[in-house]
């Protein structure tokens, strides 16, 4: 019982990570640029839930769209700042100013707020769904249910809609893009304003369950990008299975081995991995 | 025989891209290899430079197994090439991106660099050896990629598509540089689109289809052939039905 | 031999610099730069010259500093002793870590080298035998000189001014080589540079394993001057980032990039520090950052760009 306990645990959680990598995916694969400041994306939205439940007073059916609008906003104008002008740049240019701009929102949170850990108040979704016999905390449970909804709706925009091909064919190929009369630039920030509001949305929902600090962000990304890898960049189901994959992975080495040990084994799987399939897992040879 | 390449498959998922090819090269010939798009002379000819390993198959070079072996000790073993798409190293000198193929046979950088100046000057990059490769043309990108090659003192030059995407007057400079390649005692094989090319350089063309070698022979008497029209043609026929 | 005026200038700025800065202070900051200067330089070998971004060098790093305080805790002998030894496991580690991961290409490296320096960051920290997350310390007063603990940073300024000076002729060395020519071409193009004859992975790995030896002298000789090392300031991701972003914001793949970078950075963090009192406030770093986006954003190249901008427009003056 307590397997499929640990199991159920982890899935939730997984599913979180699958939305917060959706983002840096999208992005990534789109143009092949790594966004070293999608956990400091995600460490801010955790603040824009905890302000507003603070001083608003509000529950998550108001911080979640807040936090995925307001980081939509921040994506677009990154985008339009600074990725435009070093994309196409050295790949060290493109490291350095996303790496920069990570340091500089961490930071910036870290003037305000200070270092000291936050967490939101314990009424919000506090309680616990017990059903065949397992527990769920309702925080977990509907962070899991909702991250896992988005990224499946995200991946359905993509395939399924006129805006989702248009997006892609900016990325398959930009020359051939601007012939058919897409603006690759817009479609490019709007993957940006969209990948932050992913990472928005995974924010506002961790925040439910997680404590909130301006470093926070670095443990997450650091998961994002193995998701990432694992799924095959620029692939939306493979952060899906990658996501929930390591979900459960991380429930049972921390149950099994210890919470201290669960990063260890992550990433010794990862680089397992990649050693044996330097093409990701579900990524295209 | 220089080089020979008998029974290659190269399979890429359900295709086979390359179905029992078999080749056999003379020290100082020029052959041409030719085909629709998509008869597998590109991955056949990335076989014979090491830069794709055959599933089944033997490829022997002077008398050596050369089948599995790495694209850098094809370089060693002499063998040298071009790529379809320049590949120049962007950042670096012109004369830079020879002296790396000139380290080859020699380690010391003042004799790699007197190297590398002979085959500038031979090449006729000279104007522009001290320029970055990346502000190179077209034409002087092919150029460079045939003096790298060449800086590595090889025996057997592989030109994948050397004179693509070159203007008449080009291709016609161009043509020139294989032949004086040619007259220095190497022996080529050349990928070529263009049957122009083929006629005028190739002692010996010969042509792909389907993962085979369907026919192969004195340029002019092969583009006579029945077989390869029928290549050439129902190729055209299918893309125009698809 | 014109060239070899302002190299000796340069040598003997450096050399009489601490004449200039009379106080503690600044002469600390200079032993800062310069010891920056030798972990980013020995990180642009690799990351630079042969393009292949690790952004996992902690790990060399925290070899070195571990091997010193172990050597110290362990034996009772004087840190700079264990040096070896961190050395040795920084060989040893980039071998391991390096052969399988020279595989990968792009992002995909990156990633992996952040990973194996975070797995190696985690289970020090879950290691009691080694300081488990509290870390190490070195000896707390001197007991031969051996120990090379001193009160003023000067010492620490000319041995590290030593490390460096060896590092970068090795450097100007391999730049003219064979080899440098290599890692050149491995970064314009792995595949081309194969079928030239250029063997990649043994030319990555001797890159890399000058790199991982002089990063974990960096590691040790930090570790002797600071008297402390815990996962964080040894193994940590910001470790292998200051490294990068030293080398970057300078000029990557050049000789001197790796040194304007860290002359920059380095006085602007302690600057800001300064001014902000500690670093308590954050606002260093929201400075550091701002700056670091900015220089990404107008000098792709680094710094080192400015010098190769001004040289052609007087260049493009003088035709």
């Amino acid at each position: 019982m307590i397997l499929v306990q640990l199991v159920a645990d982890g899935l939730l959680l997984g599913a979180v990570y699958a939305l917060l990598s959706s983002g840096l995916t999208l992005i990534w694969g789109m143009m092949n640029v790594v966004n070293f400041a999608h956990g400091d994306f995600v460490m801010l939205a955790m603040y824009i839930a905890f302000v507003a439940v603070t001083f608003l007073h509000v529950g998550p059916a108001v911080f979640v769209p807040l936090a995925a609008l307001m980081l939509f906003g921040l994506g677009v104008g990154v985008y339009f700042a600074l990725i435009r002008h070093v994309m196409r740049g050295p790949m060290l240019a493109q490291i350095l100013s996303t790496f920069g701009l990570g340091i500089l929102l961490r930071y910036m949170v870290f003037w305000v707020f200070s270092a000291n850990f936050v967490s939101l108040p314990n009424r919000m979704a506090g309680g616990v769904l017990a059903i065949a016999g397992l527990r769920l905390q309702d925080s977990r449970l509907l962070a899991g249910l909702m991250a896992l909804l988005l990224t499946v709706g995200l991946h359905l925009m993509l395939t399924r809609t006129a805006f989702g091909s248009r997006l892609l064919a900016v990325a398959e190929d930009r020359t051939a893009a601007m012939l058919v009369g897409i603006r690759p630039d817009a479609m490019q920030a709007l993957a940006w304003g969209i990948g932050a509001a992913c990472a928005g949305v995974a924010g506002a929902l961790i925040a439910l369950f997680f404590y909130i600090s301006p470093l926070v962000g670095d443990s997450l990304v650091l998961i994002a990008f193995v998701t990432v890898c694992l799924g095959g960049f620029g692939s939306i189901p493979g952060a899906l299975v990658a996501g929930l994959a390591i979900g459960v992975i991380e429930s049972l080495s921390a149950w099994f081995i210890g919470a201290a040990w669960q990063d260890v084994v992550v990433f010794a799987l990862f680089l397992l991995a990649l050693w044996l399939r330097p093409q990701g897992l579900m990524g295209k040879a | 025989m220089l080089l020979e390449a008998s029974g290659i498959v190269k399979q890429f998922g359900s295709l086979r891209a390359v179905d029992g090819a078999c080749l056999a090269i003379d020290r100082g010939e020029v052959v041409g290899l030719i085909g629709p798009n998509g008869a597998g002379k590109s991955t056949f000819f990335n076989c014979l430079a090491g830069e794709v390993r055959p599933e089944a198959g033997r490829i022997i070079y002077k008398g050596a197994d050369i089948t599995a072996l790495s694209p850098e000790a094809h370089a060693r073993r002499g063998i040298a090439r071009t790529w379809q798409v320049p590949a120049v190293f962007a950042e670096m000198p012109v004369r830079d991106n020879v002296m790396v193929g000139a380290f080859l046979r020699h380690h010391h950088a003042p004799a790699a660099r007197r190297k590398a100046e002979e085959v500038i000057a031979f090449t006729g990059l000279a104007q522009q050896a001290g320029a970055p490769a990346g502000s190179l043309g077209t034409l002087g990108r092919k150029r460079l990629e045939i003096a790298r090659a060449l800086a590595t003192e090889p025996e057997l030059v592989l030109l994948d598509e050397a004179l693509a995407g070159l203007n008449p007057t080009e291709t016609a400079a161009a043509i020139e540089l294989v032949r004086s390649i040619h007259a220095a005692g190497i022996t080529l094989v050349i990928v070529e689109h263009v049957m122009a090319v083929i006629l005028s350089l190739a002692q010996r063309a010969v042509v792909f289809h389907q993962g085979k070698v369907i026919a192969a022979g004195p340029p002019a008497a092969v583009i006579e052939d029945e077989a390869v029209i029928e290549a050439y043609l129902g190729a055209r026929f299918r893309r125009r039905s698809a | 031999m014109k060239t070899r005026v302002p190299l000796v200038l340069l040598g003997l700025a450096a050399l009489g610099l601490p004449f200039v800065l009379h106080e503690v202070y600044y002469q600390r900051v200079a032993a800062l730069v310069v010891l920056a200067a030798i972990s980013a330089s020995a990180w642009n070998l690799v990351g630079g010259y042969a393009g292949q971004v690790s952004v996992g060098h902690a790990m060399f790093f925290g070899s070195g500093a571990y091997g010193a305080l172990l050597a110290y805790t362990v034996l009772g002998w004087p840190p700079i002793a264990g040096a070896p030894f961190g050395i040795a496991a920084a060989l040893l580690l980039a071998v391991v870590v390096g052969l399988p991961t020279f595989r990968l290409q792009g992002h995909y490296f990156s990633m992996a080298t952040i990973a194996a320096a975070e797995l190696i960051a985690i289970a020090v920290g879950n290691w009691k035998l080694v300081g488990g997350a509290a870390g190490l310390m070195g000896p707390a007063a001197p007991r031969s000189i051996a120990d090379l603990s001193f009160r003023s940073p000067l010492p620490y300024y000319y041995i590290f001014l030593l490390v460096l000076t060896i590092l970068l002729l090795i450097t100007a060395r391999i730049e003219r080589s064979r080899l440098g020519f290599y890692l050149r071409a491995i970064r314009g193009g792995e595949r081309a540079a194969r079928s030239l004859g250029v063997p990649a992975v043994r030319t990555k790995l001797a890159a890399l394993l000058v790199s991982a030896g002089f990063t974990a002298l960096a590691g040790s000789l930090y570790a002797v001057m600071i008297g402390f090392v815990d996962p964080e300031s040894g193994l940590g991701l910001l470790v292998s980032v200051q490294m990068v972003i030293i080398a970057a914001l300078g000029g990557a793949g050049t000789l001197w990039g790796p040194l304007i970078g860290a002359a920059t950075l380095i006085p602007l963090e302690e600057t800001t520090n300064a001014f902000f009192g500690g670093s308590g406030t954050g606002a260093t770093f929201v400075v550091y950052g701002a700056i670091i986006v900015l220089i990404s954003r107008f000098l792709p190249g680094g710094i080192a760009e400015l010098w190769q901008l001004v040289r052609s427009r007087r260049r493009l003056r003088a035709a």
